[in-house]
């Protein structure tokens, strides 16, 4: 179990070392910064909406970099070790093939969990100076107004700046990415090239934010037969809901989620990643190198 | 009766191909048997099947039918890898590695300890010759230092059996010349080599037995000096000795109704040649 653990664990730091070292990680996280700076120059039409304006856009940056980073690296993972051919060295080692899936991903998310960590300091940080300027101008304007107005504007302000469903937003975003990352594993175990993995995921991403609306269509606006259940229940059991991991929009409007709710949010991410691994795992097991 | 290091009874490889009725028969009823500390020279042509072979005993393919044993127990369990090292053909490895960080990963995967791997990747350095270029990344190293930690990598967990997939391929030949030491080393430890290759002078130099495959047939196999052996001749080099009693010796043969096939001075080998000139300039 323990030499198991540690095959697992040198695939994966290996793993983490690779994609560490790709340029578009780099570039991704350009991209990334690039977007949080851009909330800089926001036309302000009041403090709150300032403050809520900018935590939407380092969300959405955050988020999207994630997930394009969890599609772009996990994709290239297998047929790069199949290219440079590291993989029949590695399998003719004592290593079973599960332990050099388990590596690839834990390593694909120990890289995602240190570049969340990376762009929420930066994103928190951002956010946490805004909302102190916020505060100090709003305090300074309304010196003269009543003091149960001025706790209502410093109210809205907190709820708008760093607090704990900004917290629980980012670590739904972590969720969101490593779900993804195990998808795109899943596809890589039968796929031949990257290009193959990243157009399949591309229609995953897109089906997996449009099947809430079109659940709510189908099964809300018409009087949905057992065939559209059928086929909608499928969707669901392949396709992630990727868009119940987006919490920035209510946040944005001042919804607060409970425990519970991320735990459950925690708990269907988990039944997704196990799902996807197991069946990449058979189809890899089975596959002829 | 001692086990075969390696056994494989009868195994045929059939590759489906997708959308066709066509198949693709990589190996046919091939039989195999290599003894423990025998290096075995598995020849053929591009295609001929070689490297299928190496996979299905590496477990990296299953056969069709047939199966391949090793010391003994089937190849499908995942302990028989800890006998076996594995130098794949053209191997680039995690070019973003170094040397030793390379080593230092094949050893975990191996289950070696951290202090043990750590004596065994400086001794495997040593002894490839790369203990200058530890700390340098793979994707500085030229073909012939790739291979070279592509046989240490093999040999980290010291296995019983080392399988090496056409090592010299596109090295030069003072790189090929090293790589052939080590195999030869490595035989001296008691470990069964199987090597494949289409290079013959460097499988004649080293193997102890070949076995010919063509279009997935082993259509020849025994020792080298059986199937190389002329019977009806003989082959002797003197020296310092006259050119006239050679004479005499030659009208010696022919009053017994031998026949001199050839008489010439015997004359080095190119890669000899080449050896002793870039060495003379390297000194």
């Amino acid at each position: 179990m323990s030499s198991s653990l540690g095959r697992i664990g040198a695939i994966a730091r290996t793993t983490f070392i690779e994609l560490a070292r790709l340029r578009v990680f780099y570039v991704l996280i350009l991209f990334a910064l690039v977007l949080i700076i851009s909330s800089s120059f926001i036309a302000r039409i009041s403090f709150q909406q300032e403050l809520q304006v900018t935590r939407d856009i380092a969300l959405g940056a955050i988020n999207f970099f994630l997930s394009m980073l969890a599609i772009v690296a996990t994709a290239q993972l297998l047929p790069r070790d199949l290219e440079d051919r590291v993989i029949y060295s590695v399998l003719a080692k004592p290593v079973r093939r599960f332990e050099y899936m388990m590596g690839k991903f834990f390593g694909v998310l120990g890289l995602l969990t240190i570049s969340l960590i990376a762009m929420s300091v930066l994103c928190l940080a951002v956010i946490h100076l805004r909302e102190g300027s916020a505060v100090r101008e709003t305090m300074q304007q309304m010196t003269q107004s009543p003091p149960e107005e001025l706790e209502r504007a410093l109210t809205g302000l907190h709820q708008a700046g760093v607090n704990q469903d900004l917290a629980f937003a980012l670590l739904l975003t972590l969720m969101k990415a490593a779900v993804l990352a195990s998808a795109t594993l899943c596809i890589s175990s039968f796929a031949t090239s990257n290009i193959f993995t990243i157009s399949a995921m591309a229609m995953v991403y897109l089906v997996g934010h449009l099947e809430t609306i079109a659940r709510d269509y189908w099964l809300h606006q018409h009087s949905a037969g057992w065939l559209i259940r059928a086929f909608l229940a499928l969707v669901l059991l392949f396709f992630p809901d990727l868009q119940a991991f987006n919490l920035s929009d209510q946040i944005i409007a001042g919804a607060s989620l409970s425990s519970l709710a991320l735990t459950k949010l925690l708990g269907l991410g988990a039944v997704y990643i196990v799902g996807y691994l197991v069946i990449a795992i058979a189809i890899f097991t089975q596959r002829e190198l | 009766m001692t086990e075969p290091a390696i056994r494989v009874s009868d195994v045929t490889k059939i590759f489906p191909t997708p959308f066709r009725r066509r198949r693709i028969v990589a190996l046919q009823h091939l039989n195999l048997e290599i003894a423990p500390g025998e290096i075995y020279g598995l020849l053929g042509p591009n295609g001929s099947g070689k490297s299928t072979t190496l996979k299905i005993i590496l477990g990296l393919i299953q056969p069709t039918r047939g199966s391949v044993r090793v010391f003994g127990r089937d190849n499908s369990t995942v302990a028989v890898r800890r006998d076996i090292g594995f130098l794949p053909e053209n191997a680039y490895f995690h070019k973003f590695l170094t040397g030793t960080e390379t080593l230092r990963f094949h050893a975990r995967l191996s289950g070696l300890g951290s202090r043990e791997s750590k004596s065994r990747i400086a001794e495997l350095l040593e002894t490839v010759g790369l203990t200058r270029a530890a700390d340098a990344r793979l994707s500085t190293y030229s073909k012939g230092m790739l291979q070279r930690i592509g046989l240490a990598q093999a040999l980290i967990h010291r296995p019983k059996i080392l399988v090496l997939d056409e090592p010299t391929a596109a090295v030069d030949p003072a790189g090929s010349r090293d790589i052939q030491n080590l195999i030869a080393s490595s035989k001296k430890t008691g470990t069964t080599i199987l090597l494949s290759s289409h290079l013959l002078t460097q499988v004649q130099e080293v193997c102890d037995r070949i076995g010919i495959l063509h279009r997935g047939k082993l259509i020849r196999e025994g020792r080298l000096e059986d199937l190389l052996a002329i019977e009806n001749q003989t082959e002797f080099i003197v020296e310092n000795t006259t050119p006239e009693f050679l004479d005499q010796l030659e009208r010696q043969i022919a009053s017994v109704n031998g026949r001199v096939v050839l008489r010439r001075k015997p004359q080095t080998s190119l890669e000899q040649l080449f050896l002793k000139v870039t060495e003379t300039r390297d000194e």
